[in-house]
């Protein structure tokens, strides 16, 4: 790494090429969460690795890896890296010895093996018809089925490949990054200040989520106090976008048992929240509010008032109506022992957000790795791991939302919400946040006031690989509800 | 129990928006206007200078300098309201939904400050075949080419109370196969050209599509991408453009009936 750069991050070690990184410890010994891995390029275009775990202290630590060549894998002590390190030998080429499996992961059969898109220009790659082997499972009167990457719903495009006997789901192998789009390799150079417009457009249901915490990177890299006003705002924005999210999930869960009343009952309260919204801040989705700095203009104390009237409102309907469908008896049948996710498997996998708070790992960013302004927290947490348990996290994270709205409405300082800053050069920073699906992250990386590098770690491709261990043995009628459960973004996955 | 979720909802208010408040309605999308004699020379550079899509461009147009703004391509981002010195507004008006490539775009005469009007274009023949095959019923298969999902919640919201498409006998239907209509969002993406094409190819006779929100449009903020084709018209044939980042349910009810001409001019 040059001399002038900025270390976001304190430094757990730096091994100089070959050998595999020493996977932390927490302070109870037991190996740390892995936040996420990726790739970069030095100075002089040398290969890099940077590993981020989570050691059950606020600061995360980073271990950043230099090499030419091969790198060993690390998934057989930390399940949760296999797709990291699968993403990164598609992007870097970089050979990860003795990783399970390391088919590809973001490119398709279209691809040409050998092409590495964060390293070479790939403009107009030639048409390829490599092949993909799905897993098979063998024996008497197992069938395979199918599903997408189109599927019956208005939902995002992915594949799901099952093997079943009979209803009984014996395995589940997903095929995604469908919607790949090279946003990462997108982001390189354009300038610091403009990269929030593109982060919004990663998962446009948090776009407001990934636009803080694009923001909070730069500012982390460049140093910037963002002043009190502009952060509650923030919040106040985080929050609704939970909220938003959460009751949506909660209509389609209904959605998916055929239980339409109370679906439609929740698009209304959802839609009553963006259009509040939309009078707000203008746009339905507060996107292109949230930039490095702060904000792009300031939002109107009455309209941020009516705003909070809106959502107390909406809230207090939502709660009604969620207590009396998780009363019915239907709804008990279909949810409860549902798509378990054990913890052991939750916890191999690093899994992130209500999915990980359902199945007994209390985490949430906001308490544990404080950012934004976040004071003490409620973070509900249960055990059981099944539909009906991320179901009630979301109906209780909903209620801490809604009250964290009506405090932060009401105690919202005065003041400018913007901090002019002159970026460096040769800066990284390093942001996480809790989104609504679970905790976010982007890693920068500029030189000359231009990004070099951006990654972007979505809690949707932390949490796919746990939804085949939720699926297995139940029957695939009842795997849309599950899926809708996890209620994972397929483009934040895919990016 | 059931039913007294079925009671707590009939006991709330109806949520429905009159046809005539959603058609041309854009509120929420950000989507600019120009006031044509407040622009100069000066506001037009500098809008055009940091647009980050190239959605505004000045460029010679039959001989006349003029700011060409291309809807399709716009994301509604608001700099060029910003920074446009009061010569940029937020749109209160946006019909430039559902329309031919051409109608989503605009342009102004940047010396003589007027905006230069194009002639209108023929109804096509599809359009009219299915209309008069149809009248009030189209069933709609939404297709998501790599779209970020923005496009999805809005497309999802048509279904809400307050929309609710199916006043139009307008439905939403799992397969291609039923399908009068492909709804196609996103840029398309290398690994879903194939599907697309797929899709489109399992619609019968006579067919519409309609490529949604700035991505579908132009590719939007994801133009030039290495893993990504282009816009929906790069992979099939596209007979509406609705504009947006995303689009509001609002401009999608225009646009939607917009291509079937529902409201076919007296």
């Amino acid at each position: 790494m040059n001399e002038n750069t900025q270390a976001a991050l304190p430094h757990d070690g730096r091994n100089p090429s070959g050998a595999r990184p020493v996977v932390p410890r927490t302070n109870e010994g037991a190996p740390a969460r892995l936040v996420t891995i990726f790739g970069s390029l030095g100075p002089n275009r040398e290969k890099r690795v940077h590993y981020i775990f989570d050691r059950g202290v606020p600061e995360y630590g980073e271990i950043v890896h230099s090499t030419d060549g091969a790198l060993e894998s690390i998934t057989p002590e930390v399940p949760a890296a296999a797709w990291y390190e699968r993403e990164l030998h598609d992007q870097y080429g970089i050979e990860i010895v003795g990783h399970p499996d390391l088919r590809p992961l973001i490119f398709h059969d279209n691809w040409l093996d050998e092409v590495y898109p964060m390293i070479d220009p790939v403009d107009d790659v030639p048409w390829s018809n490599r092949e993909y082997r799905f897993l098979q499972v063998q024996g008497e009167g197992v069938a395979e089925v199918a599903v997408g990457p189109i599927h019956a719903g208005i939902i995002e495009p992915g594949h799901f490949r099952f093997s079943v006997v009979g209803d009984t789901i014996l395995h589940l192998e997903l095929r995604h990054f469908y919607t790949h789009k090279g946003t990462e390799k997108l982001f390189e150079g354009r300038a610091m200040e403009d990269g929030a417009m593109l982060a919004e457009s990663v998962s446009g249901d948090n776009c407001f989520a990934h636009a803080v915490c694009y923001s909070q990177a730069v500012e982390a890299a460049c140093a910037i106090d963002v002043p009190p006003r502009a952060l509650g705002v923030r919040r106040i924005g985080l929050e609704l976008e939970r909220l938003a999210c959460h009751i949506s999930d909660i209509g389609g869960l209904c959605t998916d048992v055929g239980f339409g009343v109370p679906a439609a009952y929740a698009a209304r309260l959802k839609e009553s929240l963006l259009r509040a919204a939309s009078q707000c801040c203008g746009t339905r989705y507060w996107r292109g509010i949230a930039i490095p700095g702060g904000l792009r203009f300031d939002l109107d104390s009455g309209k941020v008032a009516a705003l909070t009237q809106v959502v107390a409102r909406a809230h207090r309907d939502f709660s009604d109506i969620a207590r009396l469908i998780l009363q019915t008896p239907s709804i008990q049948d279909r949810f409860e022992t549902a798509g378990i996710l054990r913890q052991k498997a939750a916890r191999d996998l690093a899994i992130v957000g209500p999915v990980a708070r359902a199945s007994g790992i209390d985490l949430d960013v906001r308490r544990d790795h404080a950012y934004g302004g976040y004071g003490q927290l409620e973070i509900p947490v249960t055990h059981y791991g099944d539909v009906m348990a991320r179901a009630r996290i979301r109906i209780a994270e909903a209620k801490v939302s809604a009250q964290l709205i009506q405090e932060e409405g009401k105690s919202l300082s005065e003041g400018s919400v913007f901090t002019p800053f002159v970026s460096q050069d040769g800066v990284q920073g390093f942001s996480a946040i809790e989104s609504p699906r679970g905790e976010l992250c982007y890693w920068i990386e500029a030189r000359g006031g231009l990004l070099t590098r951006c990654h972007v770690k979505s809690p949707s491709f932390q949490n796919w690989p746990a939804m085949p261990f939720a699926a297995t043995g139940n029957i695939i009628a009842d795997f849309p509800m599950i899926n809708k459960s996890f209620s994972l973004s397929y483009s934040g996955c895919d990016r | 129990m059931i039913f007294d979720v079925i009671e707590k909802s009939l006991g709330q208010p109806n949520r429905l928006i009159p046809v005539d408040g959603l058609l041309g309605d854009c509120d929420g999308s950000r989507m600019p206007d120009i006031l044509a004699d407040r622009l100069t020379a000066a506001i037009a550079q500098t809008v055009v200078d940091i647009c980050p899509t190239t959605a505004l461009r000045i460029e010679d147009y039959e001989g006349r300098r003029c700011v060409r703004l291309s809807y399709g391509q716009c994301i509604g981002c608001g700099k060029c309201i910003e920074f446009g010195g009061g010569a940029v507004v937020t749109a209160k008006q946006f019909t430039r939904c559902g329309v031919a490539k051409e109608r989503t775009v605009r342009r102004w005469d940047i010396d003589s400050r007027t905006e230069i009007t194009a002639s209108t274009l023929p109804p096509d023949a599809a359009r009219m075949q299915i209309h008069s095959l149809l009248q009030r019923a189209l069933n709609i298969r939404q297709v998501d080419a790599g779209s970020c999902n923005g496009c999805e919640a809005e497309i999802t919201a048509l279904t809400n109370p307050y929309y609710d498409l199916e006043r139009f006998g307008i439905h939403f239907v799992a397969s291609p196969k039923h399908a009068d209509m492909l709804l196609v969002t996103g840029p398309v993406t290398r690994n879903m050209a194939d599907a697309v094409k797929s899709a489109y190819e399992a619609v019968p006779g006579p067919k519409l599509v309609v490529a949604v929100g700035a991505c579908g449009c132009s590719a939007g903020i994801f133009a030039g991408g290495y893993a990504i084709i282009g816009a929906v018209d790069e992979v099939i044939p596209v007979d509406g453009y609705i504009p947006g980042c995303p689009p509001t349910p609002a401009m999608l009810v225009t646009g939607i009936l917009e291509v079937l001409r529902r409201r076919v001019a007296k």
